[in-house]
Formats: structure tokens, C-alpha cells, sequence
């Protein structure tokens, strides 16, 4: 799909100072929410748990939440499948632009998309709080 | 003669502009500094041996023990700088303020003068002294004109709902990340036997070292929900397709370094937790089929976690991650730059 990069003066409007200010609004406000989370952790720390020790292997082992849902899924499937199973899809995903190459015409694409995020989202989701309380 | 005559009286008040407050300021630090000098010596053995008496008395406490080790040696024998910045004036009126505010002072001076004198000579407007500095690096740079055609580049209003701003968080948390890291590296040992302690010393001893590692933290995983976020805007709207293909792989590729930025640091703090987690997830990595024993041994650097891994982890963490994180996010910058938001249907 061949677009214009620039887009007509009407409908836009300049980078500087324009944009510019609203990002700048969007920085301070997270910047104040991260300066209450140090806050926070003023009063309780993130801390640590027991010194590293290679000899005693504890009980309940748990990755960060980021990797439980695959922490969990690797519990029910066999070990070399569930290790190559992200680096496909996180090849896939970057590879996806290629494989998909029809340009949108209407709003339906859209929507198919946005159904089958929602229903990976929910999915992974769910896997990450089985993986929690699990 | 003329000539002359306007120079001499220039200069005379020049002179007298920087004498007067230098005057009075050297008369006001010196006469306070050597007046204390002289009674310095009594007052301070008198204090000394007020101290040393309270201490025989009572030797087993331990609030004797902190104002014993408050006792200062005398001035002229102090081998630091303390009583120069903080020393034998215990109010605002330090050496170090009085430089601060005598050397302002002057300069506001210094300033003036070259601008009445500047104004006077040219019989010309004052210019800013910014607007010059700015005139003199285009004169050398040519730098203004492909600045302000950078920085007037509109900005279609379509790209004005807040779901666009989901990227940019993710670069902003990526610098407050590399500021709060950098502070935390000040004081982080990457070894099997400091990187414990050291994180607890961050925790309990360095001024808001608590809150630093608290912000390091959630800003880690802050960063991990944006770049998710911002990943799935790009795949709804469709954002990905022609031609903006390259943009979506250098995406990927930062979504894959941000992980690794968390499964690196996961390690650094060095107890059951962060041991483990790596134990286990080199492991998986492990049972990749073909490549496995490789991406373990080039996790571990060798067949267990220790001191080796925690020192690559460490190098990873804050040298090669964030060196081609910064290379992609450029990329990723200069294409959106150049391509233009894509027009959502």
C-alpha cells in the first residue's frame, strides 16, 4: 500500500511545540507515578530472599510472571517441544509481516485480528495465574 | 583623549565592581577563619578531654562510642577537607556557600558590565546571550535549518489517541531503566560472594538505595507490559503490513531484548529465588533440540550456575543488551520517522 509519507498541513499538527508538549505531559506523569513507587519502596523494600545456595534445591521454583505461562505450559508437555516451541513463535511473530502480505481493505481484518489477540491474551493469562497459584 | 579618558574611567569602575565584593569578601571569610584558629586550640582539647572523660566513665555504651569518634582533629591538622566544607562554621555560612555566593555574585557582575560596556561601544540592541551561542554554532554547523525541518515534521492528528503513546512509554521507561541501573551499579558487586551483601547494603545503607532498586524493579516489568502493549496496538491495527515490515522485526527483536533484560537481571541479586529461576530456565534452554548443550554452555559458561554465569549475566545485563537495545531503538525511530504513523482503516 503505497502512502504519502507527509501527511497535508490541515489535518495535522506540528512535532515542536505541539506533540512535543503532550509527551512531555505523558513523561511527567510517569515520572511521579515511579517517584511513588520509590516512595513505597522506601518504607518496604523490594528485599531478598535466602543467600543463594547450590546445594539446597527449594521446593516451590518460579520464574518471573513474564515466563510462567510458559514455566506452566512446560509442565504437561514434553520438555524439547515446549523449549522450541517460543523461539518459533517468537520467529513467527517477527516473520509475520511476510507471511501476511494482503493490505486491508476493509475493517473486518481488523476485528479478526484483534479476536484472536484477545483470545492469546486470555489464554496466556490464564496460564500465567495457574502457573501463580499453582 | 577622549578615547583614553572613557577607557580609564571603564576600567576604574570595572576594578572597583570586582574589588568592592572581593573585599568585603575576603575580609568577611578570612577574619571569621583565623579568629577561630586562635581559641581552637583550647576548646578543642577542653572538648577532647570532656569526651575522653565520659568514655572512661562509661566505656561499655554505645551512644558514648558514636560521639567519641565525632571528635574532630584540629584544624591544622586535619588531614581532609571536612572543616573547609563543613567544619568550624556549623550554620549556612560555610566556606563553601561563601565561595558559592561571592563567585555568583561577581559574575552577575562581571556580566553586567560587559553587557553596558558591549551596548555602549556598538551602540547596538543587546543580543542574548543564548541567541549568540546559538548564531555562532550555525555559523560553524549549519545546524538550524535541517533542525527546525526535524522539528516542524506534522504530526497527523489521527496519532493523537492515547494508544500511540504506548512505544514512547516504553522508550521513556527504557532511559529511567538505564538511569536507575547505572545508580544501582555504583554499588552492585558481580560476584557470588559480594552480590548478596551488596544489594543488602543498597537496601539498608545507600541514601534512597531502597527506592532506586524499588523504581529498577517495577520499571522493569512496567517495561515489559508496554512493549507487550504497544506490540499488540501495531498487530490490531495492522500497523505491521507494507511497508512497514522491517519495523515490526526490529520490533520483535526489542521485545526479545526486553526479556532478556528481565531474565539476565533476575539473577543478579543472587539468592534461592534468582538462582533457581535461572537454574531452570537454562534449562530449557537446554532442551532446544540440536543447539541445546550450546545455548547452555553459553548461558552457564560451563555445565552449573556460578561465579562465571553471574559475571556474564552481569556483562550481558549492562554492557550488550542495552548497546543493541539502543541500535534497535534507533532503527526502529529513524523508520517510524521516515514512514510516518500508518493511517489506521
Amino acid at each position: 500500500m503505497a502512502e504519502t509519507p507527509h501527511t497535508s498541513e490541515k489535518d495535522a499538527i506540528p512535532f515542536y511545540p505541539d506533540h512535543v508538549r503532550t509527551e512531555f505531559r505523558v513523561t511527567v506523569g510517569i515520572t511521579i507515578v515511579l517517584l511513588l513507587i520509590g516512595m513505597i519502596g522506601l518504607f518496604s523494600p523490594v528485599g531478598l530472599g535466602q543467600p543463594a545456595d547450590p546445594m539446597d534445591t527449594p521446593a516451590h521454583i518460579k520464574p518471573e510472571w513474564y515466563f510462567l505461562a510458559l514455566y506452566q505450559l512446560l509442565k504437561y508437555i514434553d520438555k524439547t517441544v515446549g523449549a522450541t516451541l517460543p523461539v518459533i513463535a517468537i520467529g513467527l511473530l517477527a516473520l509475520w509481516p511476510f507471511l501476511d502480505r494482503k493490505p486491508d481493505r476493509r475493517t473486518k481484518a481488523k476485528r479478526s485480528r484483534l479476536i484472536a489477540v484477545s483470545i492469546a491474551i486470555v489464554v496466556l493469562i490464564v496460564m500465567t495465574i495457574w502457573g501463580e497459584v499453582s | 583623549m577622549r578615547h583614553i579618558s572613557r577607557k580609564i574611567i571603564l576600567i576604574s569602575i570595572a576594578l572597583a565592581l570586582v574589588m568592592v565584593p572581593g573585599t568585603v569578601g575576603f575580609i568577611t571569610t578570612h577574619a571569621g577563619a583565623f579568629s577561630s584558629l586562635d581559641q581552637a586550640d583550647q576548646v578543642t582539647n577542653r572538648a577532647e578531654l570532656d569526651q575522653i572523660r565520659i568514655l572512661l566513665s562509661q566505656p561499655e555504651s554505645k551512644e558514648k562510642d558514636a560521639t567519641a569518634s565525632v571528635i574532630l582533629p584540629r584544624p591544622e591538622k586535619d588531614p581532609c577537607l571536612h572543616c573547609h566544607i563543613s567544619g568550624e562554621n556549623k550554620n549556612l555560612w560555610t566556606p563553601f556557600i561563601r565561595w558559592s555566593i561571592f563567585s555568583g555574585v561577581g559574575l552577575v557582575f562581571a556580566y553586567g558590565l560587559y553587557r553596558s560596556t558591549s551596548t555602549w561601544r556598538t551602540r547596538a540592541p543587546w543580543k542574548p546571550i543564548p541567541k549568540r551561542a546559538a548564531e555562532w554554532i550555525d555559523d560553524r554547523y549549519q545546524i538550524s535549518e535541517p533542525l527546525s525541518r526535524a522539528l516542524k515534521k506534522p504530526v497527523p492528528k489521527f496519532a493523537l489517541h492515547w494508544w500511540y503513546c504506548l512505544g514512547g512509554i516504553t522508550a521513556f521507561l527504557f532511559l529511567v531503566q538505564g538511569v536507575t541501573g547505572i545508580m544501582l551499579a555504583f554499588y552492585y558487586k558481580p560476584t557470588p560472594e559480594a552480590a548478596y551483601a551488596s544489594i543488602q547494603y543498597i537496601e539498608t545503607q545507600v541514601r534512597f538505595g531502597s527506592a532506586i532498586r524499588m523504581i529498577h524493579h517495577w520499571g522493569s516489568n512496567g517495561m515489559i507490559v508496554m512493549c507487550i502493549a504497544h506490540m499488540l496496538r501495531v498487530f490490531i491495527m495492522g500497523a505491521y503490513k507494507s511497508p512497514r515490515e522491517l519495523n515490526w522485526v526490529s520490533g520483535v527483536l526489542l521485545l526479545a531484548l526486553t526479556l532478556a533484560f528481565g531474565f539476565t537481571g533476575y539473577l543478579l541479586p543472587w539468592d534461592q529465588r534468582a538462582y533457581w529461576a535461572t537454574t531452570v530456565g537454562t534449562e530449557i534452554a537446554g532442551s532446544i533440540p540440536g543447539i541445546g548443550n550450546l545455548a547452555l554452555v553459553f548461558l552457564r559458561v560451563g555445565w552449573d550456575v556460578g561465579a562465571l554465569t553471574l559475571s556474564r549475566f552481569y556483562s550481558l545485563h549492562v554492557l550488550v543488551i542495552p548497546l543493541a537495545t539502543v541500535i534497535l531503538m534507533l532503527a526502529h525511530f529513524l523508520m517510524v520517522r521516515r514512514q510516518g504513523v500508518a493511517r489506521p482503516l
